[in-house]
């Protein structure tokens, strides 16, 4: 079962990049609604106990310990469902753009879904590694090929960035592999079991977490973010945001936690305390933006750095926020960043101060944008709230202060997504929002199931916390720091 | 020792068949040559891999690397048939050339004896020192065969220095007495050391390690495609292959002596050349400075001698390295037919004219850099930790030199693919280039998938 959350992607990936078939849109989404069926069949074996589902292996280079292993507890089921949901959302929400060449664009967004349910399930040091790097190829080439102004350099910074960060990553599991007995193996248990001395722990856990900071990003490894968020095709930004910076929060609590719990209790408060300070950094920021798109950019730094404050605070309550309030958060952040889309494709613009009177001409589409807006503000009986709590809950366990300065990130949030908000849609229409056309079909579907996934999750958190509640026990037992 | 007779005798083939008319048919009897000893090193009915008077000895780590230089001479040779078509009467003798020096190649592989090393150098240098000079009228061409001879007669010298010192400490030529000598600390230290050292310069010159590395530029520049191509793998596997040879047989017992040169001498070559590719232009120079910061990539096995696998490593690294630089080549062969050149501008908007040409250079691009899941990096992965127990600062600059390198490689891939502005191709992808660089491609692919094969081979 994990292996085909894979192979379909991969498949579909090498077909539509190799025979370029007309249509690629439509075996495409054919493609992610069959891998969101497996993973729908996933759940519904799956025993929540904290042990690993649906195991795949086989031996990749025996010799040095090297096995290709997928598998899921609930964490990674968890995981897999948020890409797999997303997926054909995204998929979808392309189709109103000429991407061309078509088999180019798709090949490459399938590539990179086979390769984010990789990483999700990878039970094996090296094949993380792999699958974290493959993740990569795919989203820059997307970003280079069909982003804005200026995306050559930019993209090239982003690869090199998040290339140079998990190199340190590598060092780090290699470290620790070369510490494990016999011939060595990269097996995780076997990686977690491994003790390290003090000082190696200190350089581990410096390498894993110079990869995921990157990768989330978290205050000051932040640069690279807003410049590409912004010049990526809609598409991309939404993998991005969405799905790929998941990978670091992830990769915090599946691998670099349990590898070096050693020096955790020296350095987690600094970790937390960055991005406690990238909250309150990119929150203003965002305040003062006028392009929209940029401004949810910033609003995701905010929103990952109180995800990430949250796990690393390694408490039952920061733990299962964090969860849950990633897949929230990528249900939210691609809602708005097609909102965004669906703007700058209909008035050409992004900034918001050429918008206004929107709710006038486009009254649904004004509906639906306020759903997924209240979402992403944590409004109580919306997806963002009980994450956000938990999140702050732990964190406010762990310092009081840290909590309160966290906290902040709601009242910020509110204050620019509502300021965003009114200036889009209320107020005065100009010419060109006064012919702003409300939505059509597709676009119905993809903010359609978003805004559904924002009310029910508000309603029902307890599905999520109950899917993940035996995992986090689990590894909250075995790694203590 | 069957491969080396094949390949000899097919030289001598293609030389007489190049004094006749039948030019149509040297390429295929040199390409028939090199899959028998490609065959050779697989299948041994005869039991010729026995030691041979002391000079040879064919075993698993010769026959390996012995399969690496002869695989990739028969790629280049597939490439040949329109890399040469121009011409006309020295056609035979190039291809004649390119298997003596093949020869060589596999004497340095399976030497017991530092006299049969020295041969095995000689052997392949010379051939190589004609055909960079092959395009008679091409002052470049020239330019680099002069470079290239003077530089490699020096560096021979040197090295043979370094060998006489050698024997004077130890009393032979035999790689496994001399072991024995360093081992019980017979002879003079002082004459032993001064001797490795020179050795160690020597052979830096031959696979172009910083500071000897000043050549490979404008040679690799300067010499016909095809002829870069041979010296950027065959002959940068055959000297990183003898450099391992020789220090892990002969030695080992003085690795706390040596390593030191060698470490520093890894450290500069990988970061000099990184530095000095970012600010190439042109892509052979490129490629130049590439192979140069391999050969610092490379000289990791040797600081990994005696931890196991790193031979496997240096195979499979060198195997990964040469088919992505072959298959480079050969996409940058239809390219600059075109564009002659050989400015990175060359390559705009290859995407959208030659596909193939343009995927298959960006995956090899993409191995150089040591990028997974391709075949590079499994390399790169090998050799970093088998080495990571000996020399972790080192691994780490390796690591941060693999990261600037990505900036120049994807270079190329910015051109192919996100350039708005685009060349004019007319030209199609001649036959041979499209079988030998898919050929290439399925054997990257295939490392990749399964990379122990290689990996666990010796």
């Amino acid at each position: 079962m994990s292996l085909l959350l894979v192979l379909i992607p991969l498949i579909t990936a090498i077909f539509l990049l190799i025979a370029r078939p007309s249509g690629a849109r439509t075996i495409a989404l054919v493609a992610t609604l069959a891998n969101l069926a497996v993973s729908g069949f996933a759940c519904m074996g799956f025993v929540g106990d904290g042990s690993f589902n649906h195991e795949f292996s086989v031996p990749w280079v025996a010799e040095a310990g090297i096995t290709f292993r997928l598998g899921m507890d609930g964490i990674s089921l968890l995981m897999v469902i948020l890409t797999n949901l997303l997926a054909p959302l995204i998929v979808l929400s392309s189709f109103g753009k000429q991407m061309e060449p078509e088999g180019r664009f798709y090949g490459l967004v399938m590539l990179m879904l086979a390769a984010l349910n990789g990483v999700f399930m990878a039970l094996d040091g090296l094949v993380f590694y792999v699958f974290y790097e493959l993740a990569l190829i795919p989203i820059y080439f997307i970003c280079a090929i069909w982003g804005g102004q200026d995306r050559i350099r930019t993209t090239l910074k982003f690869f090199i960035y998040t290339f140079t960060g998990s190199l340190f990553m590598l060092v780090a599991l290699l470290y620790v592999y070369l510490q494990t007995p016999g011939t060595h193996s990269f097996a995780w248990e076997e990686l977690v079991r491994v003790q390290l001395d003090p000082t190696a722990a200190w350089w581990v856990l410096l390498g894993f977490f110079l990869a995921f900071a990157v990768k989330m990003p978290v205050f000051p490894f932040h640069t690279w973010q807003p410049d590409t968020y912004t010049t990526a095709p809609t598409g991309g930004t939404m993998l991005l945001s969405g799905i790929m910076l998941k990978m670091g929060v992830y990769g915090v609590i599946r691998w670099m936690v349990p590898l070096a719990p050693e020096a955790m209790h020296d350095l987690a408060p600094v970790f937390i305390i960055l991005a406690v300070i990238g909250i309150v950094y990119a929150s203003i920021i965002a305040v003062k933006q006028t392009d929209l798109k940029r401004l949810i950019a910033y609003s995701s730094i905010a929103h990952v750095g109180l995800i990430a404050a949250g796990v690393m605070v390694w408490n039952k309550a920061g733990l299962q926020g964090g969860l849950i309030q990633m897949l929230n958060h990528g249900i939210n952040v691609v809602g708005l960043f097609f909102v965004v889309d669906m703007i700058e494709r209909r008035l050409g613009t992004r900034s918001l101060y050429d918008m206004g009177g929107i709710a006038k001409s486009a009254p649904k589409f004004a509906a639906l944008f306020m759903i997924v807006m209240l979402g992403s503000v944590a409004v109580p009986l919306t997806n963002g709230f009980p994450g956000e709590f938990l999140l702050l809950n732990g964190v406010w366990n762990y310092n009081f202060w840290l909590g309160a300065v966290a906290g902040l990130t709601i009242i910020f949030g509110a204050v620019y997504m509502l300021r965003a908000y009114g200036l889009v849609v209320f107020g005065e229409s100009n010419a060109e929002t006064a012919k702003f056309e409300d939505v059509q079909t597709n676009e119905w579907i993809v903010l359609g199931v978003i805004a559904t996934l924002v009310v029910v999750l508000g309603f029902f958190p307890g599905l999520v916390l109950h899917l993940t509640d035996g995992s986090v026990n689990r590894i909250l037992g075995t790694v203590q720091f | 020792m069957t491969a080396i007779l094949i390949l000899f005798t097919t030289a001598i083939a293609t030389l007489f068949t190049g004094l006749t008319k039948n030019r149509s048919l040297l390429q295929p009897i040199a390409l028939a040559g090199c899959l028998l000893a490609l065959g050779a090193t697989f299948y041994n009915p005869m039991g010729w891999n026995e030691r041979y008077i002391s000079m040879f000895q064919f075993d698993n780590f010769a026959l390996a690397f012995s399969g690496v230089a002869i695989l990739a001479a028969t790629l280049i040779i597939g490439l040949s048939g329109w890399g040469f078509r121009q011409l006309n009467d020295t056609l035979g003798d190039n291809y004649g050339l390119i298997l003596f020096s093949l020869c060589g190649a596999l004497c340095m592989f399976s030497f017991t004896n530092m006299v049969m090393l020295f041969l095995g150098i000689e052997i392949l240098s010379i051939p190589l020192y004609v055909l960079a000079g092959s395009r008679r009228d091409d002052l470049a061409g020239n330019e680099a065969a002069l470079k290239y001879f003077l530089m490699g007669a020096f560096a021979t010298g040197i090295l043979l220095f370094g060998m006489t010192l050698v024997y004077g400490a130890t009393g032979s030529f035999d790689l496994a007495v001399v072991n024995e000598a360093i081992a019980t600390g017979k002879g003079s230290v002082g004459m032993l050391q001064t001797g490795i050292i020179l050795i160690i310069v020597g052979l830096s010159f031959k696979i172009s390690a910083v500071p000897f590395h000043f050549w490979a530029p404008d040679v690799y520049q300067g010499s016909p495609n095809l002829v870069t191509t041979f010296m950027a793998t065959v002959v940068k596997t055959a000297g990183i292959a003898a450099f391992y040879r020789l220090f892990s047989l002969a030695f080992e017992p003085a690795m706390d002596f040596w390593s030191v040169p060698v470490t520093v001498i890894a450290a500069l070559t990988m970061t000099v050349a990184n530095m000095t590719a970012i600010f190439q232009t042109n892509f052979k120079r490129m490629m130049a400075y590439s192979s140069i910061s391999h050969a610092g990539y490379l000289l990791l096995a040797i600081l990994a001698i005696g931890t196991p696998g790193s031979e496997g490593a240096l195979l499979f690294y060198t195997l990964t390295y040469s088919l992505a630089t072959i298959c480079a080549f050969g996409c940058y062969m239809v390219v600059a037919e075109q564009n002659g050149d050989g400015s990175f501008a060359a390559f705009n908007g290859l995407s959208k004219k030659h596909p193939l040409l343009a995927a298959v250079l960006a995956i090899s691009m993409l191995s150089l850099a040591g990028i997974p899941p391709t075949a590079g990096f499994f390399g790169k992965y090998f050799l970093f930790s088998a080495a990571f127990a000996k020399a972790p600062w080192l691994i780490v600059l390796a690591v941060i030199n693999s990261a600037i390198s990505i900036y120049y490689y994807f270079k190329i891939i910015i051109a192919m693919y996100f350039s708005r502005e685009e060349n004019v191709y007319e030209t199609g992808i001649p036959v041979g280039v499209r079988w030998v660089v898919l050929a290439g491609m399925l054997l990257i692919a295939l490392l990749t998938l399964m990379p122990g094969s290689v990996y666990a081979w010796i």
